[in-house]
């Protein structure tokens, strides 16, 4: 592609590349900080003197923190196994089907990344408040599952719309039945797209915030809410190890997610 | 048959939706006119007090409502003016250097607030890096107060509305006709002009869609002041937060949401008629 509005590196492209990294020095910045005070022998004195893992070993001993992980953990699992699972079915109907109301099926399956955070986290709240049930594990469950769903159709929906449906025709020719050739044929085909998708609606679980604190309940405290009640009290380099370790498992997570779908088309709004 | 089968494939998703998305949102309306009594967890009635008190009062109007509102276009717009060069210049590479650019502006979408408010933390707190360097510097000789106050949460605001003006904007840019730009500098524009004239006014619906998502965004921010913020810091998303989860009073709560809710809309559509006239304007031949 043609440079938009400039010709050659000249004067005006050497400041727009300059700018351009001190904004990204600017995004990194906090990262790159955490990373490095949490593998620093000495609490917060910059540059590093050194490298520890002391502050990690505190953090991944801490009871307080093993348990929040886990929380997280299943948590995540359990909310991209159910917002895959009802994705993966409603791309099938939106990509293979015409019916009347498309566009407001598309609306309803998308309306959770156009509902402000606050206000969906509220309303679950208000809710479940009604319902009797209260902040609790379901209501946790259901706010993350109903979060990530959107970005999950999204992906899915990329993956299905370059499937080829001879391939399936195929299958059922030589006689295989419409679960065997879903097994067999459709769920391969699409495999990375799943595996992304599922990762990007693990990842997001992982490091919510606004949604878990309006919804967990006490006793079942996801990583983050714990993170955030841990500095509000002390403010020490096993935090940093502990924002560390997220950091890590979302960097990985956007390596594979950006190898098998792309990152940027998985984020636009 | 056909459509049956779409409704079957349908059914899960859209019903999981309903319940939990539409129906929860119902109720915050109906809500919104309930009564709190002290002592009673809430009443069921049909009364307009929750509304009365927020907006007949001033003290939440000009520190809540206004104050939101302020924040929301102030860290838009600087989001903006750091966004818009950067997706200039991303628009401008290519290979590995551009995918590593688009992955470093993703980063702070996918990598979590908590995690990122804590590198802030130890840069801007009372004793942090900023503060040490420029006492260092000799700039100033008492720490400034960063965090914990308005302009921690204005730079929070600011550094996670912007990969999204980025994103949004990348996008009309790469749409942009590189050879409009072409032929305007042909014609003896120079690249200040051609920006002015061609590439900025073609990409006003990518601003236009980026400043929605970021002003709706920080608007209804809770989690950022919640972190950062200090006691002349009440968002009104904050301040539903903690009416609904620590004075437990949901009517109240559902209320400041519907009027959330309602003056986004209320601005949003201003935007978009702004925006109209402007790409109305810009689009238009002048000879």
């Amino acid at each position: 592609m043609r440079t938009p509005f400039m010709r050659s590196p000249d004067v005006g492209t050497l400041a727009l590349r300059l700018f351009t990294y001190v904004a990204m020095a600017f995004l990194f910045f906090p990262i790159v900080i955490t990373l490095m005070v949490s593998v620093n022998p000495r609490e917060f004195i910059l540059p590093p003197t050194g490298f520890t893992l002391e502050w990690f070993h505190a953090a991944w001993t801490s009871d307080t923190f093993v348990r929040a992980m886990g929380v997280s953990l299943s948590l995540g699992l359990t909310a991209s196994v159910i917002a895959n699972t009802l994705a993966f079915l409603a791309v099938l109907a939106m990509v293979r089907y015409d019916f009347k109301g498309k566009a407001f099926i598309n609306l309803l399956i998308m309306s959770p990344l156009l509902i402000p955070t606050t206000i969906f986290s509220l309303a679950l709240y208000v809710f479940f408040a009604r319902l009797g049930f209260g902040a609790g594990i379901p209501a946790l469950i259901i706010g993350h599952s109903i979060h990530v769903l959107p970005f999950a159709v999204r992906i899915l929906t990329a993956s299905m719309q370059n499937f080829d449906t001879s391939l399936e025709e195929a299958a059922r020719n030589v006689g295989a039945g419409p679960l065997r050739t879903m097994v067999s044929i459709t769920l391969p085909v699409i495999k990375t797209g799943l595996v992304s998708s599922f990762v990007l609606c693990f990842v997001l679980s992982w490091n919510d915030f606004p949604i878990s604190v309006f919804l967990a309940p006490p006793g079942w405290t996801p990583l983050p809410v714990e993170l955030f009640s841990y500095i509000k009290f002390q403010y020490d380099a096993v935090g940093a190890a502990l924002a560390s370790s997220l950091i890590l498992i979302s960097a990985v997570a956007m390596v594979v997610i950006d190898r098998m779908a792309g990152l940027r088309r998985v984020m636009q709004r | 048959m056909k459509s049956r089968g779409a409704a079957t494939l349908l059914a899960p998703a859209v019903i999981a939706l309903t319940i939990f998305v539409v129906l929860p949102l119902l109720w915050v309306v109906r809500t919104s006119f309930n009564e709190t009594v002290d002592g009673a967890y809430m009443v069921s009635a049909f009364t307009f007090d929750n509304y009365t008190r927020f907006l007949g009062s001033s003290w939440y109007l000009i520190n809540t409502l206004w104050f939101s509102i302020r924040v929301a276009i102030v860290t838009t717009l600087i989001s903006v003016l750091l966004g818009y060069p950067v997706a200039l210049y991303i628009a401008q590479t290519r290979g590995l250097q551009r995918s590593i650019l688009v992955t470093m502006v993703l980063s702070p979408l996918l990598i979590g607030l908590v995690t990122l408010v804590y590198g802030w933390i130890v840069i801007f707190r009372g004793g942090g890096l900023l503060n040490s360097l420029m006492i260092a510097l000799q700039v100033y000789d008492e720490p400034v107060r960063y965090m914990w106050d308005l302009k921690g949460v204005i730079i929070l605001l600011v550094y996670i509305g912007m990969p999204y003006i980025v994103l949004s904007l990348l996008d009309s840019i790469e749409r942009l006709n590189p050879s409009f730009v072409e032929a305007a500098r042909n014609v003896g524009a120079n690249r200040w002009t051609a920006f002015w004239r061609i590439t900025f006014p073609l990409t006003l619906p990518g601003l236009y869609a980026g400043l929605v998502i970021v002003f709706t965004l920080n608007f209804s921010a809770f989690a950022v002041p919640l972190m950062v913020g200090a006691n002349d810091t009440q968002m009104i998303g904050l301040v539903i937060y903690r009416e609904a989860l620590l004075n437990n009073d949901l009517p109240f709560a559902s209320s400041l949401s519907v009027i959330m809710i309602a003056a986004n809309a209320t601005i949003l559509m201003g935007m978009a008629f702004v925006f109209g006239k402007l790409i109305l304007n810009r689009l238009e031949v002048k000879r």
